[in-house]
């Protein structure tokens, strides 16, 4: 009786440090980047750092700046080409497509969130770069603003970053806004349709309204996925270290920085600190990110129940 | 009596099972006709064909004419958002949609292009008084629509269909989610209305049927058994299987001569107090207790039949409650 009483508290106390530990990994991580790029911070000042865009890691310059934008550039562009279509397949799937089709199409869709993102990469090397490389001199010529290329595009560039990485959240925000608009009760469709609503008129006033917060949900998590997606990135996005004026430049994001340079040339002073320092701000924006959606969630739910 | 709806050999199947068979029927204008049967005989799918809604069911095939004002709904060519708007629905249970009252009753017009304010309140106004909810409501107008009492909420899914200005109504058994006041509103806004619309309403419910219609048609496993006006069904019905229907049902929803509650009394108590109260009734007529202890769901019974009385049924009414019925005897 003794042992088995022992055994249970035994077993309580051992799975409550394991909540613990996993709860403030997250703490220790971010405090263990702290006190890693503390010299960094300590010879250079924050605003240096991060609004500076010259990156001499020789001559001591560190400035983040080009890396910030890279990220942020490839994410959104990337969020532009995934959102409308993932979304409007998802409706598609959910609202009008037959049943054998859509039990023949989503398992597509969920294969293609299995794809190893290095796959993903080669295939933007062979597929989506030389096609950037032959259409960029033609639109560059337009003279449209943020579409611009002066002679010669290699390819490897914001946009094809950003293909790739559209193309890898498609399946999270179609799934997720597939189950999320098949839940929504087929009362709500009965009552619309029954008032002489087309189906368009009938996702786009009465379905939508309750499937929102949840294909909201399904686009942040793409969103985060995109932002700390490094490997398929890295692989066509060019790496230059520059702040991107056109999609058809190259750009340098945060993680593909830390991924090419950490390990390496480690005795330049300051270096290793200053990677960390990188992988501190890409952190400590992927979470101010996901607050502020939470947030974003808990005010659109709330609107909801109250009307 | 002119028909507004003309049924002619409709069939209807459900993957491989046929769920109405050649149904050949007229529905009078501005009455009301109820479609009466037992569960699963074809009632709603037959007021689903009318709106075409039978359309949203997987594998739900359709043949046959109905005609509606000279146009053929079941016809695949023509604008079944016409026809759905023609017909205002009323469903078995009340689904407002996910925005305020107001929006609810708008929801209709704004899809047809009204986007006039003032028009909008007009209107919303109009057919909530219709509905009988206009009182209730005019001070919340914008807040959510699921906040309402379900009674409530059905009569704002009335306004709602109403306000898409129909002619016919179709009740899918309004009340069947109802309490009995509730539900009562409900018959009497129907009752209101049936001098400027057609209403149909499936309903399993008798008595609901004999209150409200003069047209009774009646199914049994998919095929049309009786129909004619309510006098003719009820006082006359012309088939054995429509007299063994309405006398069936009337049987079952006994109907008593006394009530008592005895709710909150604990055994030997709530026995004494059945037995009081049987004492005062005549012979042959029927008490109906309400009794929530459980020792007293198995015990009154049993002592009553001891007495000498006859129990006819016990049956759990909600999670505490259960019902008694018992015929004196001496």
């Amino acid at each position: 009786m003794q042992i088995r009483r022992f055994k249970d508290v035994l077993a309580g106390r051992f799975m409550l440090a394991a909540a613990f530990f996993s709860s403030i990994l997250v703490f220790i991580i971010a405090i263990a980047l702290y006190l890693r790029s503390k010299p960094i911070l300590e010879a250079k000042s924050l605003g240096d750092l991060l609004l500076g865009s010259t990156w001499m890691p020789f001559q001591g310059e560190f400035g983040f700046y080009p890396f910030i934008l890279g990220t942020l550039y490839v994410t959104a562009l990337a969020m532009v080409f995934a959102v409308p279509l993932s979304i409007l397949s998802a409706i598609y799937l959910a609202e009008y497509a037959h049943e054998n089709a859509r039990a023949r199409i989503l398992p597509m869709i969920d294969l293609l969130a299995g794809i190893p993102p290095v796959v993903y990469g080669v295939w933007g090397v062979l597929a989506v770069v030389p096609l950037i490389s032959d259409i960029a001199p033609v639109i560059g010529k337009l003279g449209i603003p943020f579409l611009s290329m002066e002679s010669y595009s290699t390819g490897y560039s914001l946009l094809a970053g950003s293909i790739v990485l559209a193309i890898m959240v498609f399946p999270i925000i179609i799934s997720i806004s597939e189950q999320v608009l098949r839940a929504v009760p087929f009362e709500v469709r009965e009552a619309s349709l029954s008032l002489g609503a087309t189906r368009w008129q009938t996702i786009k006033h009465a379905v939508m309204r309750i499937a929102y917060p949840g294909i909201a949900a399904a686009v942040i998590l793409g969103f985060s996925r995109a932002f700390g997606e490094t490997m398929a990135v890295l692989m066509v996005v060019g790496n230059v270290p520059i702040v991107p004026s056109s999609i058809f430049d190259s750009a340098y994001p945060l993680p593909a920085l830390i991924a090419n340079n950490y390990g390496e040339m480690m005795s330049i002073p300051l270096y290793d600190s200053a990677l960390l320092l990188a992988a501190l701000i890409l952190m400590l924006v992927i979470l101010f990110f996901t607050l502020a959606a939470r947030l974003i969630l808990v005010r659109i739910e709330r609107r909801m129940t109250n009307g | 009596m002119k028909n507004h709806i003309s049924i002619r050999n409709v069939n209807a199947f459900y993957g491989e099972h046929q769920a109405l068979k050649d149904i050949t029927v007229g529905i009078p204008e501005k009455q009301i006709t109820a479609i009466i049967g037992p569960s699963g005989c074809g009632k709603s799918t037959l007021l689903k064909c009318f709106n075409r809604l039978i359309d949203l069911t997987d594998g739900a095939r359709v043949s046959g004419k109905i005609i509606v004002d000279g146009m053929d709904v079941l016809d695949g060519s023509i604008d079944v958002t016409e026809v759905r708007r023609r017909m205002g629905l009323l469903p078995q249970k009340p689904n407002p949609l996910p925005m305020s009252i107001y929006d609810n009753v708008a929801y209709g017009p704004r899809l047809h292009g009204t986007a006039d304010k003032k028009k909008l309140d007009q209107t919303v106004e109009k057919y909530l008084k219709i509905a009988g909810l206009w009182e209730e409501v005019k001070d919340r107008l914008k807040s959510p629509a699921n906040k309402l009492s379900i009674g409530q909420q059905q009569r704002l899914c009335l306004a709602r269909g109403l306000a898409v200005e129909p002619e016919i109504i179709l009740c899918d058994e309004p009340t069947s989610a109802l309490d009995p006041v509730s539900s009562q509103h409900i018959e009497q806004q129907l009752l209101k209305l049936k001098n400027d619309y057609t209403i149909v309403i499936v309903t399993h419910n008798i008595h609901q049927a004999i209150r409200l219609a003069d047209y009774v048609i009646h199914l049994y496993l998919g095929e049309l058994v009786e129909h004619g006006t309510a006098n003719e069904v009820f006082e006359n019905p012309k088939e054995e299987r429509t007299r063994a229907y309405i006398n069936g049902t009337l049987v079952t929803d006994m109907k008593t001569d006394s009530e008592v509650n005895l709710k909150g009394n604990v055994c030997p108590f709530n026995f004494v107090y059945a037995k009081q109260a049987l004492h005062t009734l005549e012979k042959g007529k029927i008490l109906k207790l309400i009794v929530d202890d459980p020792t007293a769901v198995i015990e009154v019974p049993r002592g009553m039949e001891a007495d000498g009385h006859e129990v006819l049924s016990v049956k759990q009414v909600n999670k505490t409650d259960w019902e008694i019925m018992i015929r004196k005897n001496e």
